[in-house]
């Protein structure tokens, strides 16, 4: 009984009458504060067509770069379209937009400063200050106002603001001065590398007779086909550009060094065992001198140490024939080195 | 006989099964098949980085969609062993207890519609859609709010934004011990509350309940305790009960807005001027985090390569105390109307429970009996 | 006449089931504030029942998981004619973030059940599901209750 008056005292208050009399939707429910992030707005006329929208977007269907078709005068302009279907209002990509005044408005987001959009990509681009010529031809290609900027006299890319478009890399005149570098798949890039190494030193093994016999200025070149190699690197990722963009990289900066071992000549002085930073080299009685090749650093002191000659010290150098992946051809160089033998 | 609800039923709102065996109107026992919204948000997330596993980590659950952005960053915080701006650990704690509010207040409401309580129900609504309103203001959207970063929170809150926040949770707080007073003093409210879905302390332990289920059953815990913010900057206070009944929650639940509304005021007098945002590099490493979710604690255990996630595993507070819903609460209830409104009184979102699929050898998924049973190693 | 008149009670009749089939849980919260006095829902003559035997709008959230492919066919046969069905949010269109390798959802719905209308939004706003179901719902309820006959 007590809650039915319990009730009737909530009905018989004067407000609760009049908004049941005069029941009607409130229009201010329409309203959006001024904060809301609606579906991102496009404005065509300043997109650079970077992609950093397309490639931030956590959203799989919501962005879209879409080219509009040529006219007689001018070509056809590309920018963003949002599939309202698709997109989760999170107004990362008004973040990331590049742009000033931007491309895509989205709430305030916007307001963010600059160093603070870290931009999920494929591949960073550094400048190699050794390499750099000065030219300043990525800086004016860059489509991005202040993200390659010199300092010191150093040409730098600023990395909170490349859009990683690859511009700066198609107009390089020096070649590795502009180095595009993946950062995904780490783990498997480095299994590649590891492949890579280990195949090259298989195929100079091989040769290792041949490579003996050379003498003070003489090279001794042999050739090494990658398709076995490109095969078997599928196999760890299955990404052509990074295989190749791999390969061409360390077959232009790999720099190999070969030790052999002519134990024929050897005398047992152990000169080289204690002078060993590895412990690569060890005696035994029955065996005499050995040298292990999994420890071996290649650091040339034995060969610097040993007055008999035993120990050889070659360099490899190498070249990627036709930087493509079907029909390449690695050009091996081996070259006695120049440092003097049996100094110590 | 076997009673099925679900998964679509009047009584839920969310898809599960509840199986009541029941013994002509008394429930003897329950059990629960989970699964309907298995969607792979942990397996979606590897390889991914954070900048885009962020979203994927709010969209776990939409009610306490807040807790999990905030769990996921400062994850990534103690991986790279920083620590945001403290503006911006005040703005979290703002977002958080408005967030905590609003979970609340739709809990509460759910448990007077299954109590069949239209008036409470639609009060408990009314309440709410100003603190919708306050995070709206504060961040832009309503549920899923897109609002922390790893390194701080997204935008600064200018100070009208934080006087109207203050206007909100005023007038919440005038309005509504009056509805806690219908609750509390409603005799028939009361006699449908009371005694009703009892847990003791040590079935709450055993069944691992967190959050407001536990401590309504005498577990005085609460992840904010520990947390660095609440612990160093604001003073507060941890609501727990002994009954271990549907009224004990709920009250509990109502004694914690209270809470939320006071470290609210707290935060709005004393937020330090300052950055809200700071650059975090994301280091190569493991660590795990927890907090507490307006559910109980929500723990995320991430693994990086410095760059992109490789493993992550997220435990959600809901699928404990929904198992201690079904291997305590539902034993021996007088009806099946009390049943269903113990199940909702428990607070249960579906959405956050399914992190686990087992699949068998072949490659198919595979259906196992009771798989709230099995001991988590 | 009859024809006429049950139009108009059909259209201002409308009783909705709520199927989550497997999302965040954000949208079905949407609809439930939407039931708040503030929106009022029921004003407008549209009732959230979640059941499927006596709905004329069956609102799908959430993008299909594996368990909701059949069951999903299953509580479309069982709702009477006619019947529409309305697409809540992103996940029912496209998968939203969930649509994406290693996720384990069969979206969109409409590979599975007709769908006539759809919200977009990740949530969408209680206002814009409210404009989006009177928008639609009344005339195609009305339509399709022709269409029969």
């Amino acid at each position: 009984m007590s809650s039915v008056i319990w009730y009737l005292y909530e009905f018989a208050r004067k407000s609760w009458a009049e908004s049941f009399a005069g029941a009607k939707t409130n229009p201010e429910i329409m309203e959006t504060p001024d904060r809301f992030r609606d579906f991102p707005q496009v404005i065509p006329e300043n997109c650079i067509a970077c992609g950093a929208c397309t490639a931030a977007c956590p959203a799989p269907k919501a962005i879209k770069l879409v080219r509009s078709e040529d006219n007689s005068h001018e070509e056809g302009i590309t920018y963003p379209v949002i599939n309202t279907r698709g997109c989760i209002r999170c107004g990362f990509c008004a973040e990331v937009c590049p742009t000033d005044p931007k491309a895509l408005l989205c709430g305030e987001n916007h307001l963010i400063r600059e160093e603070f959009t870290i931009l999920p990509v494929e591949k960073t681009f550094t400048i190699d200050d050794y390499l750099c010529i000065r030219c300043r031809k990525c800086m004016n290609t860059c489509p991005v106002e202040g993200a390659i900027f010199e300092e010191d006299n150093k040409i730098i890319i600023d990395k909170a603001k490349c859009i990683s478009c690859g511009e700066c890399l198609k107009t390089c005149p020096v070649k590795g001065a502009v180095k595009g570098i993946y950062v995904f798949n780490v783990q498997e890039q480095k299994q590649i590398i590891q492949l890579v190494v280990n195949t090259l030193e298989k195929r100079i093994e091989e040769e290792e007779e041949n490579i003996k016999q050379l003498e003070g200025g003489e090279v001794f070149k042999v050739d090494l086909p990658i398709d076995g190699l490109v095969e078997a690197a599928r196999n760890i990722l299955d990404n052509d550009d990074l295989i190749l963009d791999i390969i061409q990289k360390m077959t232009d900066r790999l720099k190999m060094r070969i030790i052999t071992w002519d134990h024929g000549k050897c005398n047992d002085c152990r000169l080289c065992v204690k002078d060993c930073p590895s412990g690569a080299i060890t005696y035994t009685k029955e065996g005499g001198v050995q040298r292990n090749a999994d420890k071996c650093l290649r650091c040339s002191v034995c060969y610097q140490t040993c007055p008999f000659g035993v120990v050889g010290y070659y360099v490899a150098r190498f070249l990627l024939d036709e930087p493509q992946l079907e029909g390449g051809v690695i050009r091996i160089t081996v070259k006695a080195s120049q440092l003097p033998q049996g100094a110590g | 006989m076997i009673l099925p609800i679900g998964p679509i039923h009047p009584g839920l709102k969310e898809p599960l099964r509840l199986k009541l065996k029941t013994q002509g109107e008394k429930v003897i026992s329950a059990q629960i098949d989970y699964g309907y919204v298995h969607r792979g948000i942990e397996r979606v997330m590897q390889g991914k980085t954070w900048q885009k596993a962020i979203y994927l980590s709010e969209r776990v659950c939409g009610i306490c969609s807040y807790i999990h952005t905030q769990t996921f960053a400062e994850t990534f915080e103690k991986i790279a062993g920083e620590q945001v701006p403290l503006r911006a650990q005040y703005l979290r704690v703002l977002t958080n207890e408005l967030d905590r509010i609003q979970s609340h207040l739709l809990a509460n409401s759910t448990y007077f519609k299954a109590l069949e309580h239209e008036t409470l129900f639609m009060y408990m609504l009314a309440l709410r859609e100003p603190v919708m309103d306050a995070i709206e203001l504060l961040t832009g959207n309503r549920v899923n709010m897109g609002w922390n970063v790893v390194g701080g929170v997204r935008m600064d809150a200018q100070e009208s934004h934080l006087k109207s926040i203050m206007e909100i949770i005023t007038d919440l707080e005038k309005e509504y011990p009056r509805y806690v007073e219908m609750f509390d003093q409603g005799p028939l409210l009361g006699l449908r509350s009371k005694d009703v879905g009892k847990m003791s302390r040590e079935d709450a332990i055993k069944a691992r309940a967190v959050g407001p289920i536990g401590r309504a059953s005498g577990i005085k815990h609460d992840w904010r305790e520990d947390h660095p913010t609440y612990h160093d900057h604001l003073d507060f206070e941890t609501i727990w009960r002994k009954d271990g009944d549907n009224y004990a929650r709920t009250m509990n639940r109502f004694d914690e807005i209270t809470v939320s509304i006071d470290l609210i005021k707290q935060v709005i007098e004393n937020i330090p001027p300052g950055d809200v945002r700071k650059k975090v590099d994301i280091l190569a490493g493991y660590a795990d985090w927890r907090n507490e979710a307006p559910r109980g604690e929500v723990s995320y255990m991430i693994e990086t390569n410095g760059n992109l996630i490789q493993n992550i595993s997220i435990r959600t507070p809901s699928i404990m105390n929904i198992d201690a819903c079904a291997k305590y609460m539902l034993q021996d209830v007088a009806t099946v109307a009390d049943a269903v409104a113990t199940y909702a009184s428990v607070d249960p979102c579906i959405a956050c429970t399914e992190r686990v699929v087992i699949v068998d050898e072949s490659g198919k998924k595979k259906d196992v009996e009771g798989i709230h049973n099995l001991e988590l190693s | 006449m009859v024809r006429s008149l049950k139009d108009i009670i059909r259209s201002s009749s409308i009783h909705v089931c709520l199927i989550n089939t497997g999302g965040c849980n954000g949208c079905d919260i949407e609809v439930v504030a939407l039931l708040s006095p503030r929106y009022d829902l029921e004003q407008y003559g549209i009732y959230v029942h979640n059941n499927p035997r006596e709905a004329d709008v069956i609102l799908v959230t959430g993008a299909v998981t594996e368990q909701w492919v059949e069951k999903l066919r299953r509580i479309y046969t069982k709702a009477p004619e006619p019947k529409i069905v309305v697409a809540l949010g992103n996940c029912p269109l496209t998968g939203d973030v969930f649509n994406q390798e290693g996720g384990s959802v069969y979206a969109p719905v409409s590979d599975f059940i007709p769908v006539a209308a759809e919200v977009s939004g990740c949530p969408p706003r209680p206002s814009e599901i409210l404009a989006a179901i009177l928008s639609v719902a009344p005339g195609a309820i009305a339509a399709r209750g022709r269409e029969k006959k």
